[in-house]
């Protein structure tokens, strides 16, 4: 399952760590792990690439070595939870989708991170918690707050946000110009410019956007519920995925994929930036994890043309909260080189070494870096869109899966079959209802 | 006495290793397939976690709309790919059963899709596929026709994934029926000629009921096959627009991995399981009740004499 470019980046990790590392004979936090081998699991993400090339540095300064398996992230997510159920697993460390953090921690499959907070030895002083953006680590990091998944009193952190994401609107300031269209700031707008461009602009589409059977179209149609006003579930688990927000959200992406470029009805999230950077859409809102390769001229044929906005706004601003954080495995072999291999990929210089290769920062202080922001100057509106994330936008409970590939089958009815928004969701709404029942989310009613 | 006690036994004695082999190779899957269907299992959890959960699994089945139509989407899919196949499999064995130069090379060229792996099929499909660079659209726009939405249209869809299999595996049934056809008894052909009939009468009354013991087989490993059919459909549709193309291997593969419901993924494989056992049983029977035909019919004929 790894692909070339893991292994022969894994390769060349390994090389360079051959090198310089045992000359130094450093002491300090690093020295009773040097030479140890940690075996990681990351998914084939932009982030993780950038965090590639940082590892190297990362064996350089420590003399800890990290052998890296990359898959796809649902593959990965597939492989880990055969992984977690061993005994003696073969991840030291691993990155896993938010949406895991339900499943993971409630079949108490993840290190609780305050032993190894509460350790002189290897707790870095300098490590600045308060400096992690706050909603990534509430979304992605803590668990047994609020509904279980939320924060709130009495949880605690099994993870840390490494390649977080927010969504924001990604547009062709060249088309937009010429056409003298607003950049959208509200959802009526964003409505109106997705069906304007395929008339005046010929073989473009409006909005390039995720929308294949499953979880893609799903995630679609969760990325406008919320800003709509919209929820999965009210306070009590009772499914309002149906109610007025909840049909005005399937019509938008209806909207959205009928004005949007060809073949848009099966498109995954590298589809649809595909055509985003090949010049067929001239919006796509997505997650900034795909900002750097629409500026790499070697891959886009729009770099330099790309306009960065915040996710409009519906009856409120709520942009989605996703992507990965990494925690250590209850089963891993070499827990406490981990957890300095976290540390230190999480701690200020390291989120600032690996955005500066394109990836995703999770503490705010890297956002204002002034080096940063010249590289790439998107970073203002990146950090500026975080203060909106939503880390509710979704739910993150172990019944999530099945709900999840529900909404996205249904969704992708919604799209290709003309079946009715209102009465699609109400099967919805009734099948979750009935597999929250099941897993006993009324018992207190 | 002795002797003769130890003679009875020896041939079960070297039935034995098979039958350990068969018993931990075959039953015990089988046999652990069938328990894990009665238990309420989460991949996060060891199965003896599990809670047992009896035949609640197939009774949430039969009431989950989806299932079922994932359920008639394989029957469809398996009855229209497998007569498709059959038709043309056949129909080019006949076409080729004669001595053209270079044969052999026209054969190992025919099959070659049959030798490629299912994933790089879906691949090659999907992107000659693809709604603007693929091939078929391209070549259409440029004949000046409406490009076809291949895979974002449900019945498209279905026809799009029946086609690609129609591809692989036709091969499959033509290289089967072109052994048949070559090993029919050259008496049987001379004497129907010599009698005067023609192409058609010698096919029709001659070559296919000769071979039909083979097409029997042959019929049967493509349904079975059919209904297991996974990576193409994964890689071409992953089961959409909808649940148009979700056929019950890929619901069995989404349902373990995407719901995380191992108990229901092993009941639908059971269900699955039921039906090729009947379509196996059905088709042995109906091959006896043939045979039991002709026997009668040669018998007759013989008395006759």
């Amino acid at each position: 399952m790894l692909s070339l470019k893991t292994i022969l980046t894994g390769t060349a990790v390994s090389v360079a760590m051959a090198g310089p590392t045992f000359a130094d004979g450093h002491g300090g936090p690093y020295a009773p792990y040097a030479g140890t081998t940690l075996v990681i699991n990351v998914p084939a993400h932009p982030h993780y690439n950038a965090m590639m090339k940082v590892l190297p540095e990362f064996t350089k300064e420590t003399g800890i070595e990290v052998e890296v398996d990359q898959l796809q992230y649902l593959k990965m997510r597939e492989r880990q939870t055969l992984e977690l159920t061993k005994d003696e697993g073969d991840y030291d460390m691993i990155a896993y989708v938010v949406f895991s953090k339900a499943d993971y921690i409630y079949a108490d499959q993840l290190e609780n991170l305050a032993k190894y907070f509460m350790n002189p030895a290897l707790a870095d002083p300098n490590y600045d918690q308060s400096d992690l953006i706050s909603g990534y680590v509430e979304n992605i990091g803590v668990a047994g707050g609020q509904k279980g998944y939320l924060p709130g009193q009495l949880g605690s952190a099994y993870g840390v946000p490494f390649g977080s994401e927010t969504s924001v609107l990604a547009y062709r300031k060249d088309v937009f110009e010429k056409h003298g269209i607003p950049v959208p700031e509200n959802y009526e707008q964003l409505l109106d410019a997705a069906c304007k461009i395929p008339e005046v602009e010929s073989g473009m589409g409006g909005m390039a956007s995720r929308a294949a059977s499953g979880h893609q179209a799903s995630h679609a149609f969760l990325l406008h519920l919320a800003p709509l006003g919209g929820r999965v579930f009210d306070d009590n688990w009772e499914p309002i995925i149906n109610n007025e927000a909840g049909v005005a959200a399937a019509n938008a992406l209806k909207t959205i994929v009928d004005c949007g470029p060809e073949g848009s009805q099966t498109f995954g999230p590298a589809e649809a930036a595909a055509a985003f950077s090949q010049g067929q859409a001239a919006m796509f809102m997505d997650s900034i994890a795909f900002a750097a390769g629409f500026e790499d001229p070697s891959k886009s044929k729009v770099a330099g043309k790309v306009g960065y906005a915040l996710h409009p706004e519906g009856v409120r601003r709520g942009s989605q909260t996703g992507g990965f954080g990494i925690a250590i495995p209850k089963n891993a072999q070499n827990k406490e080189a981990a957890f300095l291999l976290m540390q230190w990929l999480t701690s200020k210089k390291g989120d600032l070494l690996v955005a500066m290769q394109g990836g995703n920062p999770s503490r705010f202080s890297t956002y204002e870096n002034a080096e940063l922001n010249a590289k790439y100057p998107y970073s203002a509106t990146f950090g500026e869109a975080l203060k909106y994330a939503d880390p509710d936008w979704r739910p993150i409970i172990p019944t999530w899966g099945k709900i999840n590939a529900d909404i996205g089958t249904t969704m992708s009815q919604v799209l290709t079959e003309g079946l009715d928004p209102q009465e699609a969701l109400n099967g919805v709404a009734e099948r979750a209802r009935a597999i929250m029942d099941e897993a006993g989310y009324y018992t207190w009613q | 006495m002795q002797t003769a006690n130890v003679n009875r036994l020896t041939p079960y004695l070297f039935l034995a290793p098979a039958a350990i082999v068969m018993a931990v190779a075959l039953l015990y899957p089988i046999g652990y397939m069938i328990y894990a269907s009665f238990l309420n299992w989460n991949p996060s959890q060891r199965i003896g976690e599990a809670e047992f959960v009896g035949l609640q699994n197939y009774v949430n089945l039969l009431g989950d709309a989806a299932f079922r139509e994932s359920f008639f989407v394989t029957i469809k899919f398996a009855a229209v790919v497998v007569t498709l196949e059959m038709f043309l499999g056949v129909g080019l064995a006949l076409l080729l059963d004669r001595n053209i130069r270079g044969m052999s090379v026209l054969r190992t060229l025919f099959i070659l899709p049959m030798m490629i792996a299912p994933i790089v099929v879906g691949l090659m499909w999907r992107y000659m596929y693809h709604p603007s660079v693929g091939i078929f659209n391209r070549t259409l726009k440029s004949l000046g026709f409406e490009p076809i939405p291949w895979l974002s249209d449900g019945s498209w869809a279905f026809a799009s994934v029946v086609i690609a299999d129609v591809w692989q595996w036709t091969p499959f049934i033509f290289i089967l029926s072109l052994a048949a056809l070559q090993s029919l008894p050259q008496s049987a052909m001379e004497a129907s000629r010599i009698d005067g009939a023609t192409g058609w009468q010698q096919i029709i009354y001659i070559k296919l009921p000769l071979m039909m013991p083979v097409l029997v087989v042959t019929l049967l490993l493509r349904l079975i096959d059919a209904f297991k059919v996974l990576e193409v459909i994964l890689v071409l549709t992953n089961g959409g627009p909808g649940l148009s193309t979700e056929i019950l291997s890929l619901r069995i593969s989404r349902t373990a991995s995407e719901f995380r419901e191992l108990g229901e993924a092993a009941a639908m494989s059971n269900y699955l399981l039921i039906l090729l056992i009947i379509l196996t049983f059905a088709m042995f029977a109906y091959n006896k009740a043939v045979e039991a035909r002709t026997a009668r019919l040669r018998k007759a004929a013989e008395e006759d004499l």
